[in-house]
């Protein structure tokens, strides 16, 4: 008999439970996504037009599902500061197992690698979700860039830095 | 009408009925699930979310669909098609419509066979439903969907026994097997759920129950059992298949409430109604009984919680088998001692 009456009660409950209003939104796609919302990467140029990245591959190391490959090639001159530095010759990134952690961009020593705001889309084949170095120097001008770069991101786990610097 | 004519009009009409029902259902059940947890549910698609279930079979269709390598192949392909060919056969002898005759008897109408054993075909046909779910279960080579295939073979086989004895108690009151004839029985005499003083009652929820059961809804879904099982027989099924065997579940819950209805409800009759208004309002009380059950079914979902293993054998061997045989005994002696 107990539990007779609980299930009365509990389809009771049911219904009582339907009558009252709704607690979530609706889902708004033009809604401006959250300012740290971050989906894709992308590598940038400097202000000379020269590619930041020298072919270090700490994000290489760093990467936790080891996406990234990087392949250095040899080190020159450059022809805008006059100094020796290196260059990536090939520069790949995996989707399929990213997991999303940023840890490339906040290791990254020249702001090289960032990332994106906007989702790769989806496709029908697999090889478009491994985005090559041509795509990666693409999306830095087709699409916005997130807000953290590596040399933000490493002041902000700085314990001496002040509070109000992170507020970014 | 010619009955081959009849056949094929009434049963492209059933079949299209059964058939958007099954789709809305999924669409009903979120935006249910959703009121019911004060939420939104599906609203991008149509208005009300209501095209949901086409945009979900778009993108189930195109999915990948994943066959496993020590699958057994034959069986795996044809599992998913045979509940929902079961399913849908099986409610061709309920009438949906009916009208009082000339003569003052109720005359049913609007289905697909005027079968002399439509309850013997009802629970032949729903007692197949257990191989196509053992041949899911088994054939793909998975763990999870083999040990919910097993559960749910023997639940089936243990529920089918009450709801086959329930069945009987509006065979044995009325004297016919076909549905036709029970429908009008009520309409003549009053519904069978108020008609047996008791026992009509008991009938209808045990009946009902039992095919909660059997289409494994809650609170009777170990089979399904998706937080110990995974997903039940579904595990290793994909793509459009995967949305196959979702529908004849949907479309089993249709059943249920269609045959509860015309078994102990008076299918389209309504007293003091049904004598004043035209022949067409009887499919539209039908249509409102079903609605009416299949509603309870989804309340059922988010009310109570799964049954155990063993509490559902207990439930169903301890009470209800023993209840239902005395009930089919109450009423043989009803009809013996002339009290109907």
């Amino acid at each position: 008999m107990k539990y007779f009456s609980g299930s009365i009660d509990s389809l009771i409950a049911t219904i009582k439970n339907s009558f009252r209003p709704v607690v979530t939104e609706s889902v708004r796609p033009e809604a401006s996504r959250a300012e740290r919302y971050r989906a894709s990467f992308a590598l940038t140029h400097d202000a000379n037009g020269e590619q930041n990245c020298i072919g270090c591959k700490l994000c290489e190391n760093i990467c936790p599902s080891t996406v990234i490959t990087v392949v250095a090639g040899p080190k020159r001159v450059s022809e805008f500061t006059g100094k020796k530095r290196g260059y990536a010759d090939d520069f790949t990134v995996d989707l399929q197992a990213c997991i999303y952690c940023e840890l490339c961009v906040s290791v990254c020593p020249t702001d090289s690698i960032v990332m994106v705001r906007v989702q790769e889309q989806p496709s029908f084949d697999r090889e478009d979700l491994v985005l090559t170095q041509d795509k990666l120097y693409a999306n830095e001008t087709s699409k916005p860039l997130s807000w953290a770069n590596g040399t933000k991101l490493r002041a902000m786990l700085d314990p001496n830095a002040s509070p109000e610097e992170d507020a970014s | 009408m010619n009955p081959w004519l009849h056949g094929a009009v009434y049963g492209a009409g059933l079949l299209g009925f059964m058939m958007t029902v099954g789709a809305l259902a999924s669409w009903y059940e979120r935006k249910f699930t959703a009121v019911v947890q004060n939420r939104l549910g599906p609203n991008v698609v149509g208005p009300f979310g209501v095209y949901q279930p086409i945009a979900d079979a778009i993108k189930m269709l195109r999915k990948e669909e994943i066959i496993p390598r020590d699958a057994d192949r034959p069986l795996y392909l044809l599992a998913p098609w045979i509940p929902t060919f079961l399913v849908l056969i099986s409610a061709a002898a309920v009438p949906f419509g009916g009208y009082y005759a000339a003569d003052g008897h109720w005359q049913s109408t609007w289905l697909v066979a005027d079968l002399d054993l439509g309850v013997l075909w009802l629970l032949a046909v729903s007692g197949l439903m257990v191989f196509p779910i053992w041949m899911a279960g088994w054939s793909g080579n998975n763990k999870y969907a083999l040990l919910a295939g097993m559960r749910m073979v023997a639940q089936g086989i243990s529920y089918e026994i009450p709801m086959v004895l329930t069945a009987l108690v509006p065979v044995i009151a009325v004297g016919s097997m076909s549905i036709s004839d029970i429908v009008a029985y009520q309409a003549e005499h009053g519904w069978l759920i108020w008609k047996l003083p008791g026992i009509g009652l008991v009938a209808f929820v045990f009946f009902y129950l039992a095919s909660l059961a059997e289409s494994n809804r809650i609170p009777f879904d170990i089979p399904e059992a998706e937080s110990e099982l995974v997903g039940g027989v579904l595990v290793e099924y994909t793509g459009m298949r995967f949305g196959i065997v979702l529908l004849s579940e949907y479309l089993h819950t249709l059943v249920a409430s269609i045959v509860a209805s015309a078994l102990f409800l008076g299918g389209g009759h309504m007293p003091f109604l049904s004598a004043m208004l035209p022949w067409w309002t009887a499919p539209i009380f039908m249509l409102l009984k079903v609605g009416a059950l299949f509603f309870s079914i989804y309340w059922v979902r988010w009310s109570w919680v799964r049954y155990r293993a063993d509490q559902l054998m207990e439930l169903c061997w301890y009470w209800m088998v023993p209840i239902s045989l005395a009930m089919v005994m109450a009423t043989a002696l009803m009809v013996t001692g002339g009290w109907l």
